[in-house]
């Protein structure tokens, strides 16, 4: 479990990383978290889309509907220059933070 | 069967409870769901299953609503508009705001509505302040409860009394003998001359009448606050006194006062009159008003003791007067009083031994010193008592008046709100509840009522400096720091704002939507029940105030002009306070010399002069020396020329003449109402017995009735009087003056004076003036009662105006057409009129057999009194008529006035 703060912080740049990989609806994203984090970040699934609605207004991805081929439609999300450039930058920040913290705690990093 | 579109469409349908919920987000909401739910059936889920752990995932919709909310709007506190506020009630803004509107709107109706009650308010504050203050005197001492004044009740042959006066060595036994005497302190008047104290410092000399002779403890008794000097030592020493401020600033101006010296004359009764030196070791604060113990200085008791050698041990005399102990907490005081009756004991005993006969009682008890000033009305009292029964009267009208204030106040919001129901229309039709409709006109109404009290704060501390100048008080607005009185302040406003908003709230509220708004429920014009039943009672109550301060006036008037018996007009008294032994023996030469002026027509000399409050008496015994139940009766002494001068009419006999007789020794006069006292049933019958006297036992007989004549002023029965040729009480010589270039008279009379009495201050006084002071409560009253008279019939008048013009408002369309119609002003006037003459007289009918009942209860007071004549009903009857008349006839004839185009305009 991880904390409420965390999990606030963190939703951006996962949000934005995962949509760099490419196009995706809501539900897809939310299991992408899943999957990548093994069930440690369980988000509640309806506040995700304000979050993305927000992230919309903020100009750092933009959404489409689609209708699919049995007559489904859902909102798909794509990432903008200006979210790719966000991005880079939350990247950095939470580099430094993480080197920051390795030192102080000796640890070698390491993905499990 | 489970339904699965069925149940996402009943899903989709919670989500429309949050209106951030635009469609666009609600579809993409339902497709993340159906995703999910195809997910979960992938895992092996039913439907059901699958369907509601779906749901569950994705969370309530306000919840998401209230994101949604964050991101679009700048809000601070980023709470949708539609969600509830924690603290505050739903629409609270709205509520406030619409209801200052509604005040700006009907500024005028508003602010009667407002200054009526808080002028109801303020007076009823006032007079509360003031039978509080009467209810509070001594009580500002420290642990006061526990402080008493010992009193006697006393039997012997001339009857039974209670009195206040104890022997000196009282209080030093009870400190001795008796463990739970904490503090016994006595305060003893100068024994001669406590009313005239000759106080001389330098060039400045005064008669002073508060000086007082007190054991040194008293300050640790009573709360005096010291302003210089020590309280422990400074009445330790003989020949000291403590002074107040204001007498600090009399006889010193501005120097400092401590460790001067006042030169002070005592009378101790023991021949010698002499001033002394006296050493001023301590200054205190001046009287508070609300003591009974009213003081300017006092003197150490070590001083009495050197003087009188045997103040100690003198059981019996007469003169000593006040003890007051404090006991110790818990005691019990009726135990504690059958305890001291062992000194009774003591003095029954010294009392047998002196005067070799028996007393049949002698009790002492005990008063708590805070009830003294309202309740003790035995003998020997320093201070006149309050009157509790005043109080009670000055209660119930400063009730009468706040009911006033709110009946007009809640009448007169009931009418106001009767221009709402569109608004209650238009609020339920946008989905308001009944409940919050209620809250909201209950809401307005607290807020008007809150800004009445507020008013009503400010105007009673403007009327306090008024009234403390009427009634000679202090009183401030400190009293209102205690919570009870806070809580009651708080109680009454909840009452008033709930009463005003009942009818709107409940009333109002339950009308149907529809009707409403399609004019079907006009505001009546006619006035409900209930308005009419407090129109009707504000009216009562004024009209039997009115009634009432009437007759307090007329009361007032009669006893000022009833026959006092005697001449008190041009007649100027000197009061002889030094030096008396002069007057008693040369006094047909003093007066010959004041009749040397031609504007002095007379002048007479006697013990006490017509008004003042004697007590002095003789016991008067047919039988020689057997004074056995023989009655007590008030004396004049004076000289032959009292009564021609003072013009008292003889009935009987004759009066006291030169030469007609040895009257000195041989004769009395008494008056009528003395005749039954000695026992005769007619002046007739008197004449001639023969009479002893206790105070000079010399056997003398009556000579003469005279009518009977208000010695003692206006309030009482003329009580039984006994005149007798004797000079050695002489205090007063009257003159009976032209009242014409007065400064030369009175210069002239000044330096007669001066030659006869050197050095003794020059006080005089104008009978006809004293008298009218006599009648300073029942002026005071009849005052009070005037003025709160008039405000309770403003007030009543306010709210008939603001009523009178709502209904005339109201019936604006009926009026212009009835002038359409050809109708005149004056038939449009009438008709509005006719209603509220009604209710006027009902209101003088409920009125009129109350106050009947109650003047009668309180004229029985008097010895003297009017009749009460259908005149006062009648003129109380007309003057209301004819002002609510004249205040309704305003709003007619305006209403009248308007073009009826301009009302008929929205048909």
């Amino acid at each position: 479990m991880v904390s409420k703060n965390l999990m606030a912080a963190s939703t951006k740049p996962l949000i934005l990383t995962i949509l760099d990989r490419g196009e995706m609806y809501g539900y897809q994203i939310i299991q992408n978290v899943i999957q990548l984090s093994g069930g440690t970040l369980e988000w509640s699934e309806g506040m995700l889309y304000p979050v993305l609605h927000r992230m919309e207004k903020e100009n750092f991805i933009r959404s489409q509907w689609k209708i699919s081929t049995n007559g489904r439609r859902r909102k798909y999300y794509h990432l903008t220059e200006l979210g790719k450039k966000e991005l880079e930058k939350e990247r950095n920040q939470w580099m430094k933070v993480h080197k920051m913290l390795s030192k102080l705690w000796a640890l070698t990093p390491s993905f499990d | 069967m489970f339904d699965l579109e069925k149940a996402i469409l009943h899903w989709r349908k919670t989500l429309n409870k949050n209106d951030a919920l635009e469609d666009g987000y609600k579809e993409e909401l339902e497709s993340h769901l159906r995703d999910k739910v195809e997910h979960l059936r992938d895992l092996g889920f039913s439907e059901i299953e699958a369907f509601e752990e779906a749901v569950k995932k994705i969370g309530e919709a306000p919840s998401i609503g209230s994101e949604y909310f964050k991101t679009d709007t700048r809000h601070i506190s980023g709470r949708p508009s539609w969600q509830k506020s924690r603290w505050l009630p739903p629409l609270f803004s709205n509520y406030l705001k619409i209801g200052l509107r509604k005040i700006k709107r009907q500024k005028i109706y508003s602010l009667i509505n407002i200054a009526g009650l808080a002028v109801g308010l303020a007076c009823c504050a006032v007079i509360i302040f003031y039978v509080k203050n009467e209810l509070s005197y001594d009580s500002f001492h420290k642990d006061a409860d526990r402080i008493y004044r010992v009193a006697v009740h006393r039997i012997n042959i001339v009857g039974e009394h209670w009195f206040v006066a104890t022997p000196a060595p009282l209080g030093p036994e009870l400190m001795r003998s008796y463990p739970q005497v904490e503090q016994a302190v006595r305060v003893v008047p100068p024994y001669e001359n406590a009313s005239h104290v000759l106080v001389v410092q330098g060039e400045k000399c005064f008669f002073e009448n508060r000086v007082w002779f007190a054991d040194e403890d008293i300050f640790v008794l009573f709360r005096m606050p010291f302003i210089q000097g020590n309280p422990r030592t400074a009445l330790t020493h003989p020949n000291t006194v403590v002074i107040t401020e204001g007498m600090a600033k009399k006889y010193f101006g501005e120097e400092a006062a401590l460790g001067k010296t006042l030169q002070i004359e005592i009378d101790y009764d023991t021949g010698i009159v002499e001033l002394q030196d006296y050493e001023v070791t301590g200054i205190i604060k001046n009287a508070p008003a609300n003591t009974h113990l009213k003081y300017d200085m006092f003197l150490s008791m070590e001083t009495m003791r050197s003087n009188l050698a045997d103040f100690e041990e003198n059981w019996l005399n007469p003169k000593a007067k006040y003890t007051y102990v404090k006991l110790a907490p818990s005691t019990d005081v009726a135990d504690f009083e059958e305890q001291i009756q062992r000194i009774s004991q003591t003095v029954l005993q010294k009392y047998s031994e002196k005067y070799n006969r028996k007393m049949d009682l002698y009790e002492l008890f005990l008063q708590p010193v805070t009830k003294i000033h309202m309740f003790s009305h035995y003998m020997r009292e320093i201070d006149p008592p309050g009157n509790w029964y005043y109080l009670y009267i000055y209660s119930i009208i400063a009730f009468l008046i706040l009911l006033i204030g709110c009946m007009n106040f809640i009448n007169l919001s009931a009418a106001l709100s009767t221009t709402r129901t569109k608004e209650v229309g238009l609020r339920k039709v946008v989905g308001a509840q009944r409940r919050q409709l209620v809250w909201q006109f209950l809401g307005e109404s607290f807020l008007i009522t809150f800004l009445a009290f507020i008013l009503a704060f400010g105007l009673t501390s403007l009327l306090l400096v008024p009234f403390n100048q009427m009634a000679g008080t202090e009183l401030t607005l400190s009293g209102l720091a205690q919570p009870v009185v806070l809580l009651s302040l708080l109680g009454l406003l909840l009452f008033v704002s709930i009463g005003s908003g009942i009818y709107p709230a409940l009333i109002l509220t339950g009308f149907s939507p529809v009707s409403v708004l399609q004019g079907k429920l006009a505001p009546t014009s006619r006035g409900s029940g209930v308005q009419k039943i407090l129109v009707v009672g504000q009216f009562a109550i004024s009209i039997f105030l009115v009634i009432c301060a009437l007759t307090v006036f007329k009361q007032l008037n009669f006893m000022k002009g009833r026959a006092l018996g005697f001449d008190l007009k041009q007649k100027l008294v000197l009061r002889v306070k030094s030096n008396m032994e002069h007057l008693r023996r040369d006094y047909e030469a003093i007066k010959n010399d004041f009749l040397q002026n031609p504007s002095i027509t007379g002048a007479t000399v006697s013990s006490s002069v017509p008004g003042d409050r004697t007590n002095s008496g003789y016991y008067m015994t047919p039988r020689m020396e057997d004074f056995k139940g023989a009655p007590f009766i008030k004396v004049i002494t004076m000289d032959y020329d009292f009564i021609p001068e003072y013009g008292i009419e003889m009935i009987a006999g004759r009066r006291f003449q030169r030469g007609a007789g040895n009257d000195e020794r041989e004769g009395y006069l008494i008056n009528l109402a003395a005749v039954k006292d000695l026992g005769f049933s007619s002046p007739e019958e008197a004449l001639g017995k023969n009479f002893m006297a206790s105070y000079h036992r010399i056997n003398k007989r009556i000579i003469g009735i005279t009518d009977d004549f208000h010695y003692r002023g206006m309030q009482e029965m003329v009580e039984p009087l006994v005149m007798d040729i004797e000079n050695s009480l002489f205090e007063a010589i009257t003159l009976s003056i032209r009242v014409e270039n007065m400064n030369n008279l009175m210069r002239f009379i000044r330096s007669t004076w001066d030659e006869h009495f050197p050095g003794v201050p020059f006080e005089y006084s104008f009978l006809d003036e004293s008298f009218e002071r006599e009648y300073r409560y029942e002026e005071q009253m009849g005052r009070l009662l005037g003025i709160i008279t008039s405000l309770g019939l403003f007030i009543a008048c306010l709210g008939l105006f603001g009523l009178a013009s709502f209904v005339a408002r109201s019936r604006i369309k009926e009026i212009g057409i009835r002038k359409v119609l050809g109708a005149s002003t004056t038939d449009i006037v009438t008709m509005l009129s006719k209603r509220f003459v009604l209710l006027i007289l009902i209101s003088v009918l409920i009125a009129s057999p109350i106050a009947w009942y109650s003047i009668n209860k309180w004229l029985q007071d008097f010895a003297y009194r009017i009749d009460i004549g259908l005149f006062v009903f009648f003129v109380a009857a007309v003057g209301a008529l004819v002002i609510a008349l004249a205040t309704v006839s305003i709003q007619g004839i305006r209403a009248a006035v308007t073009n009826p185009v301009n009302s008929l305009r929205n048909e």
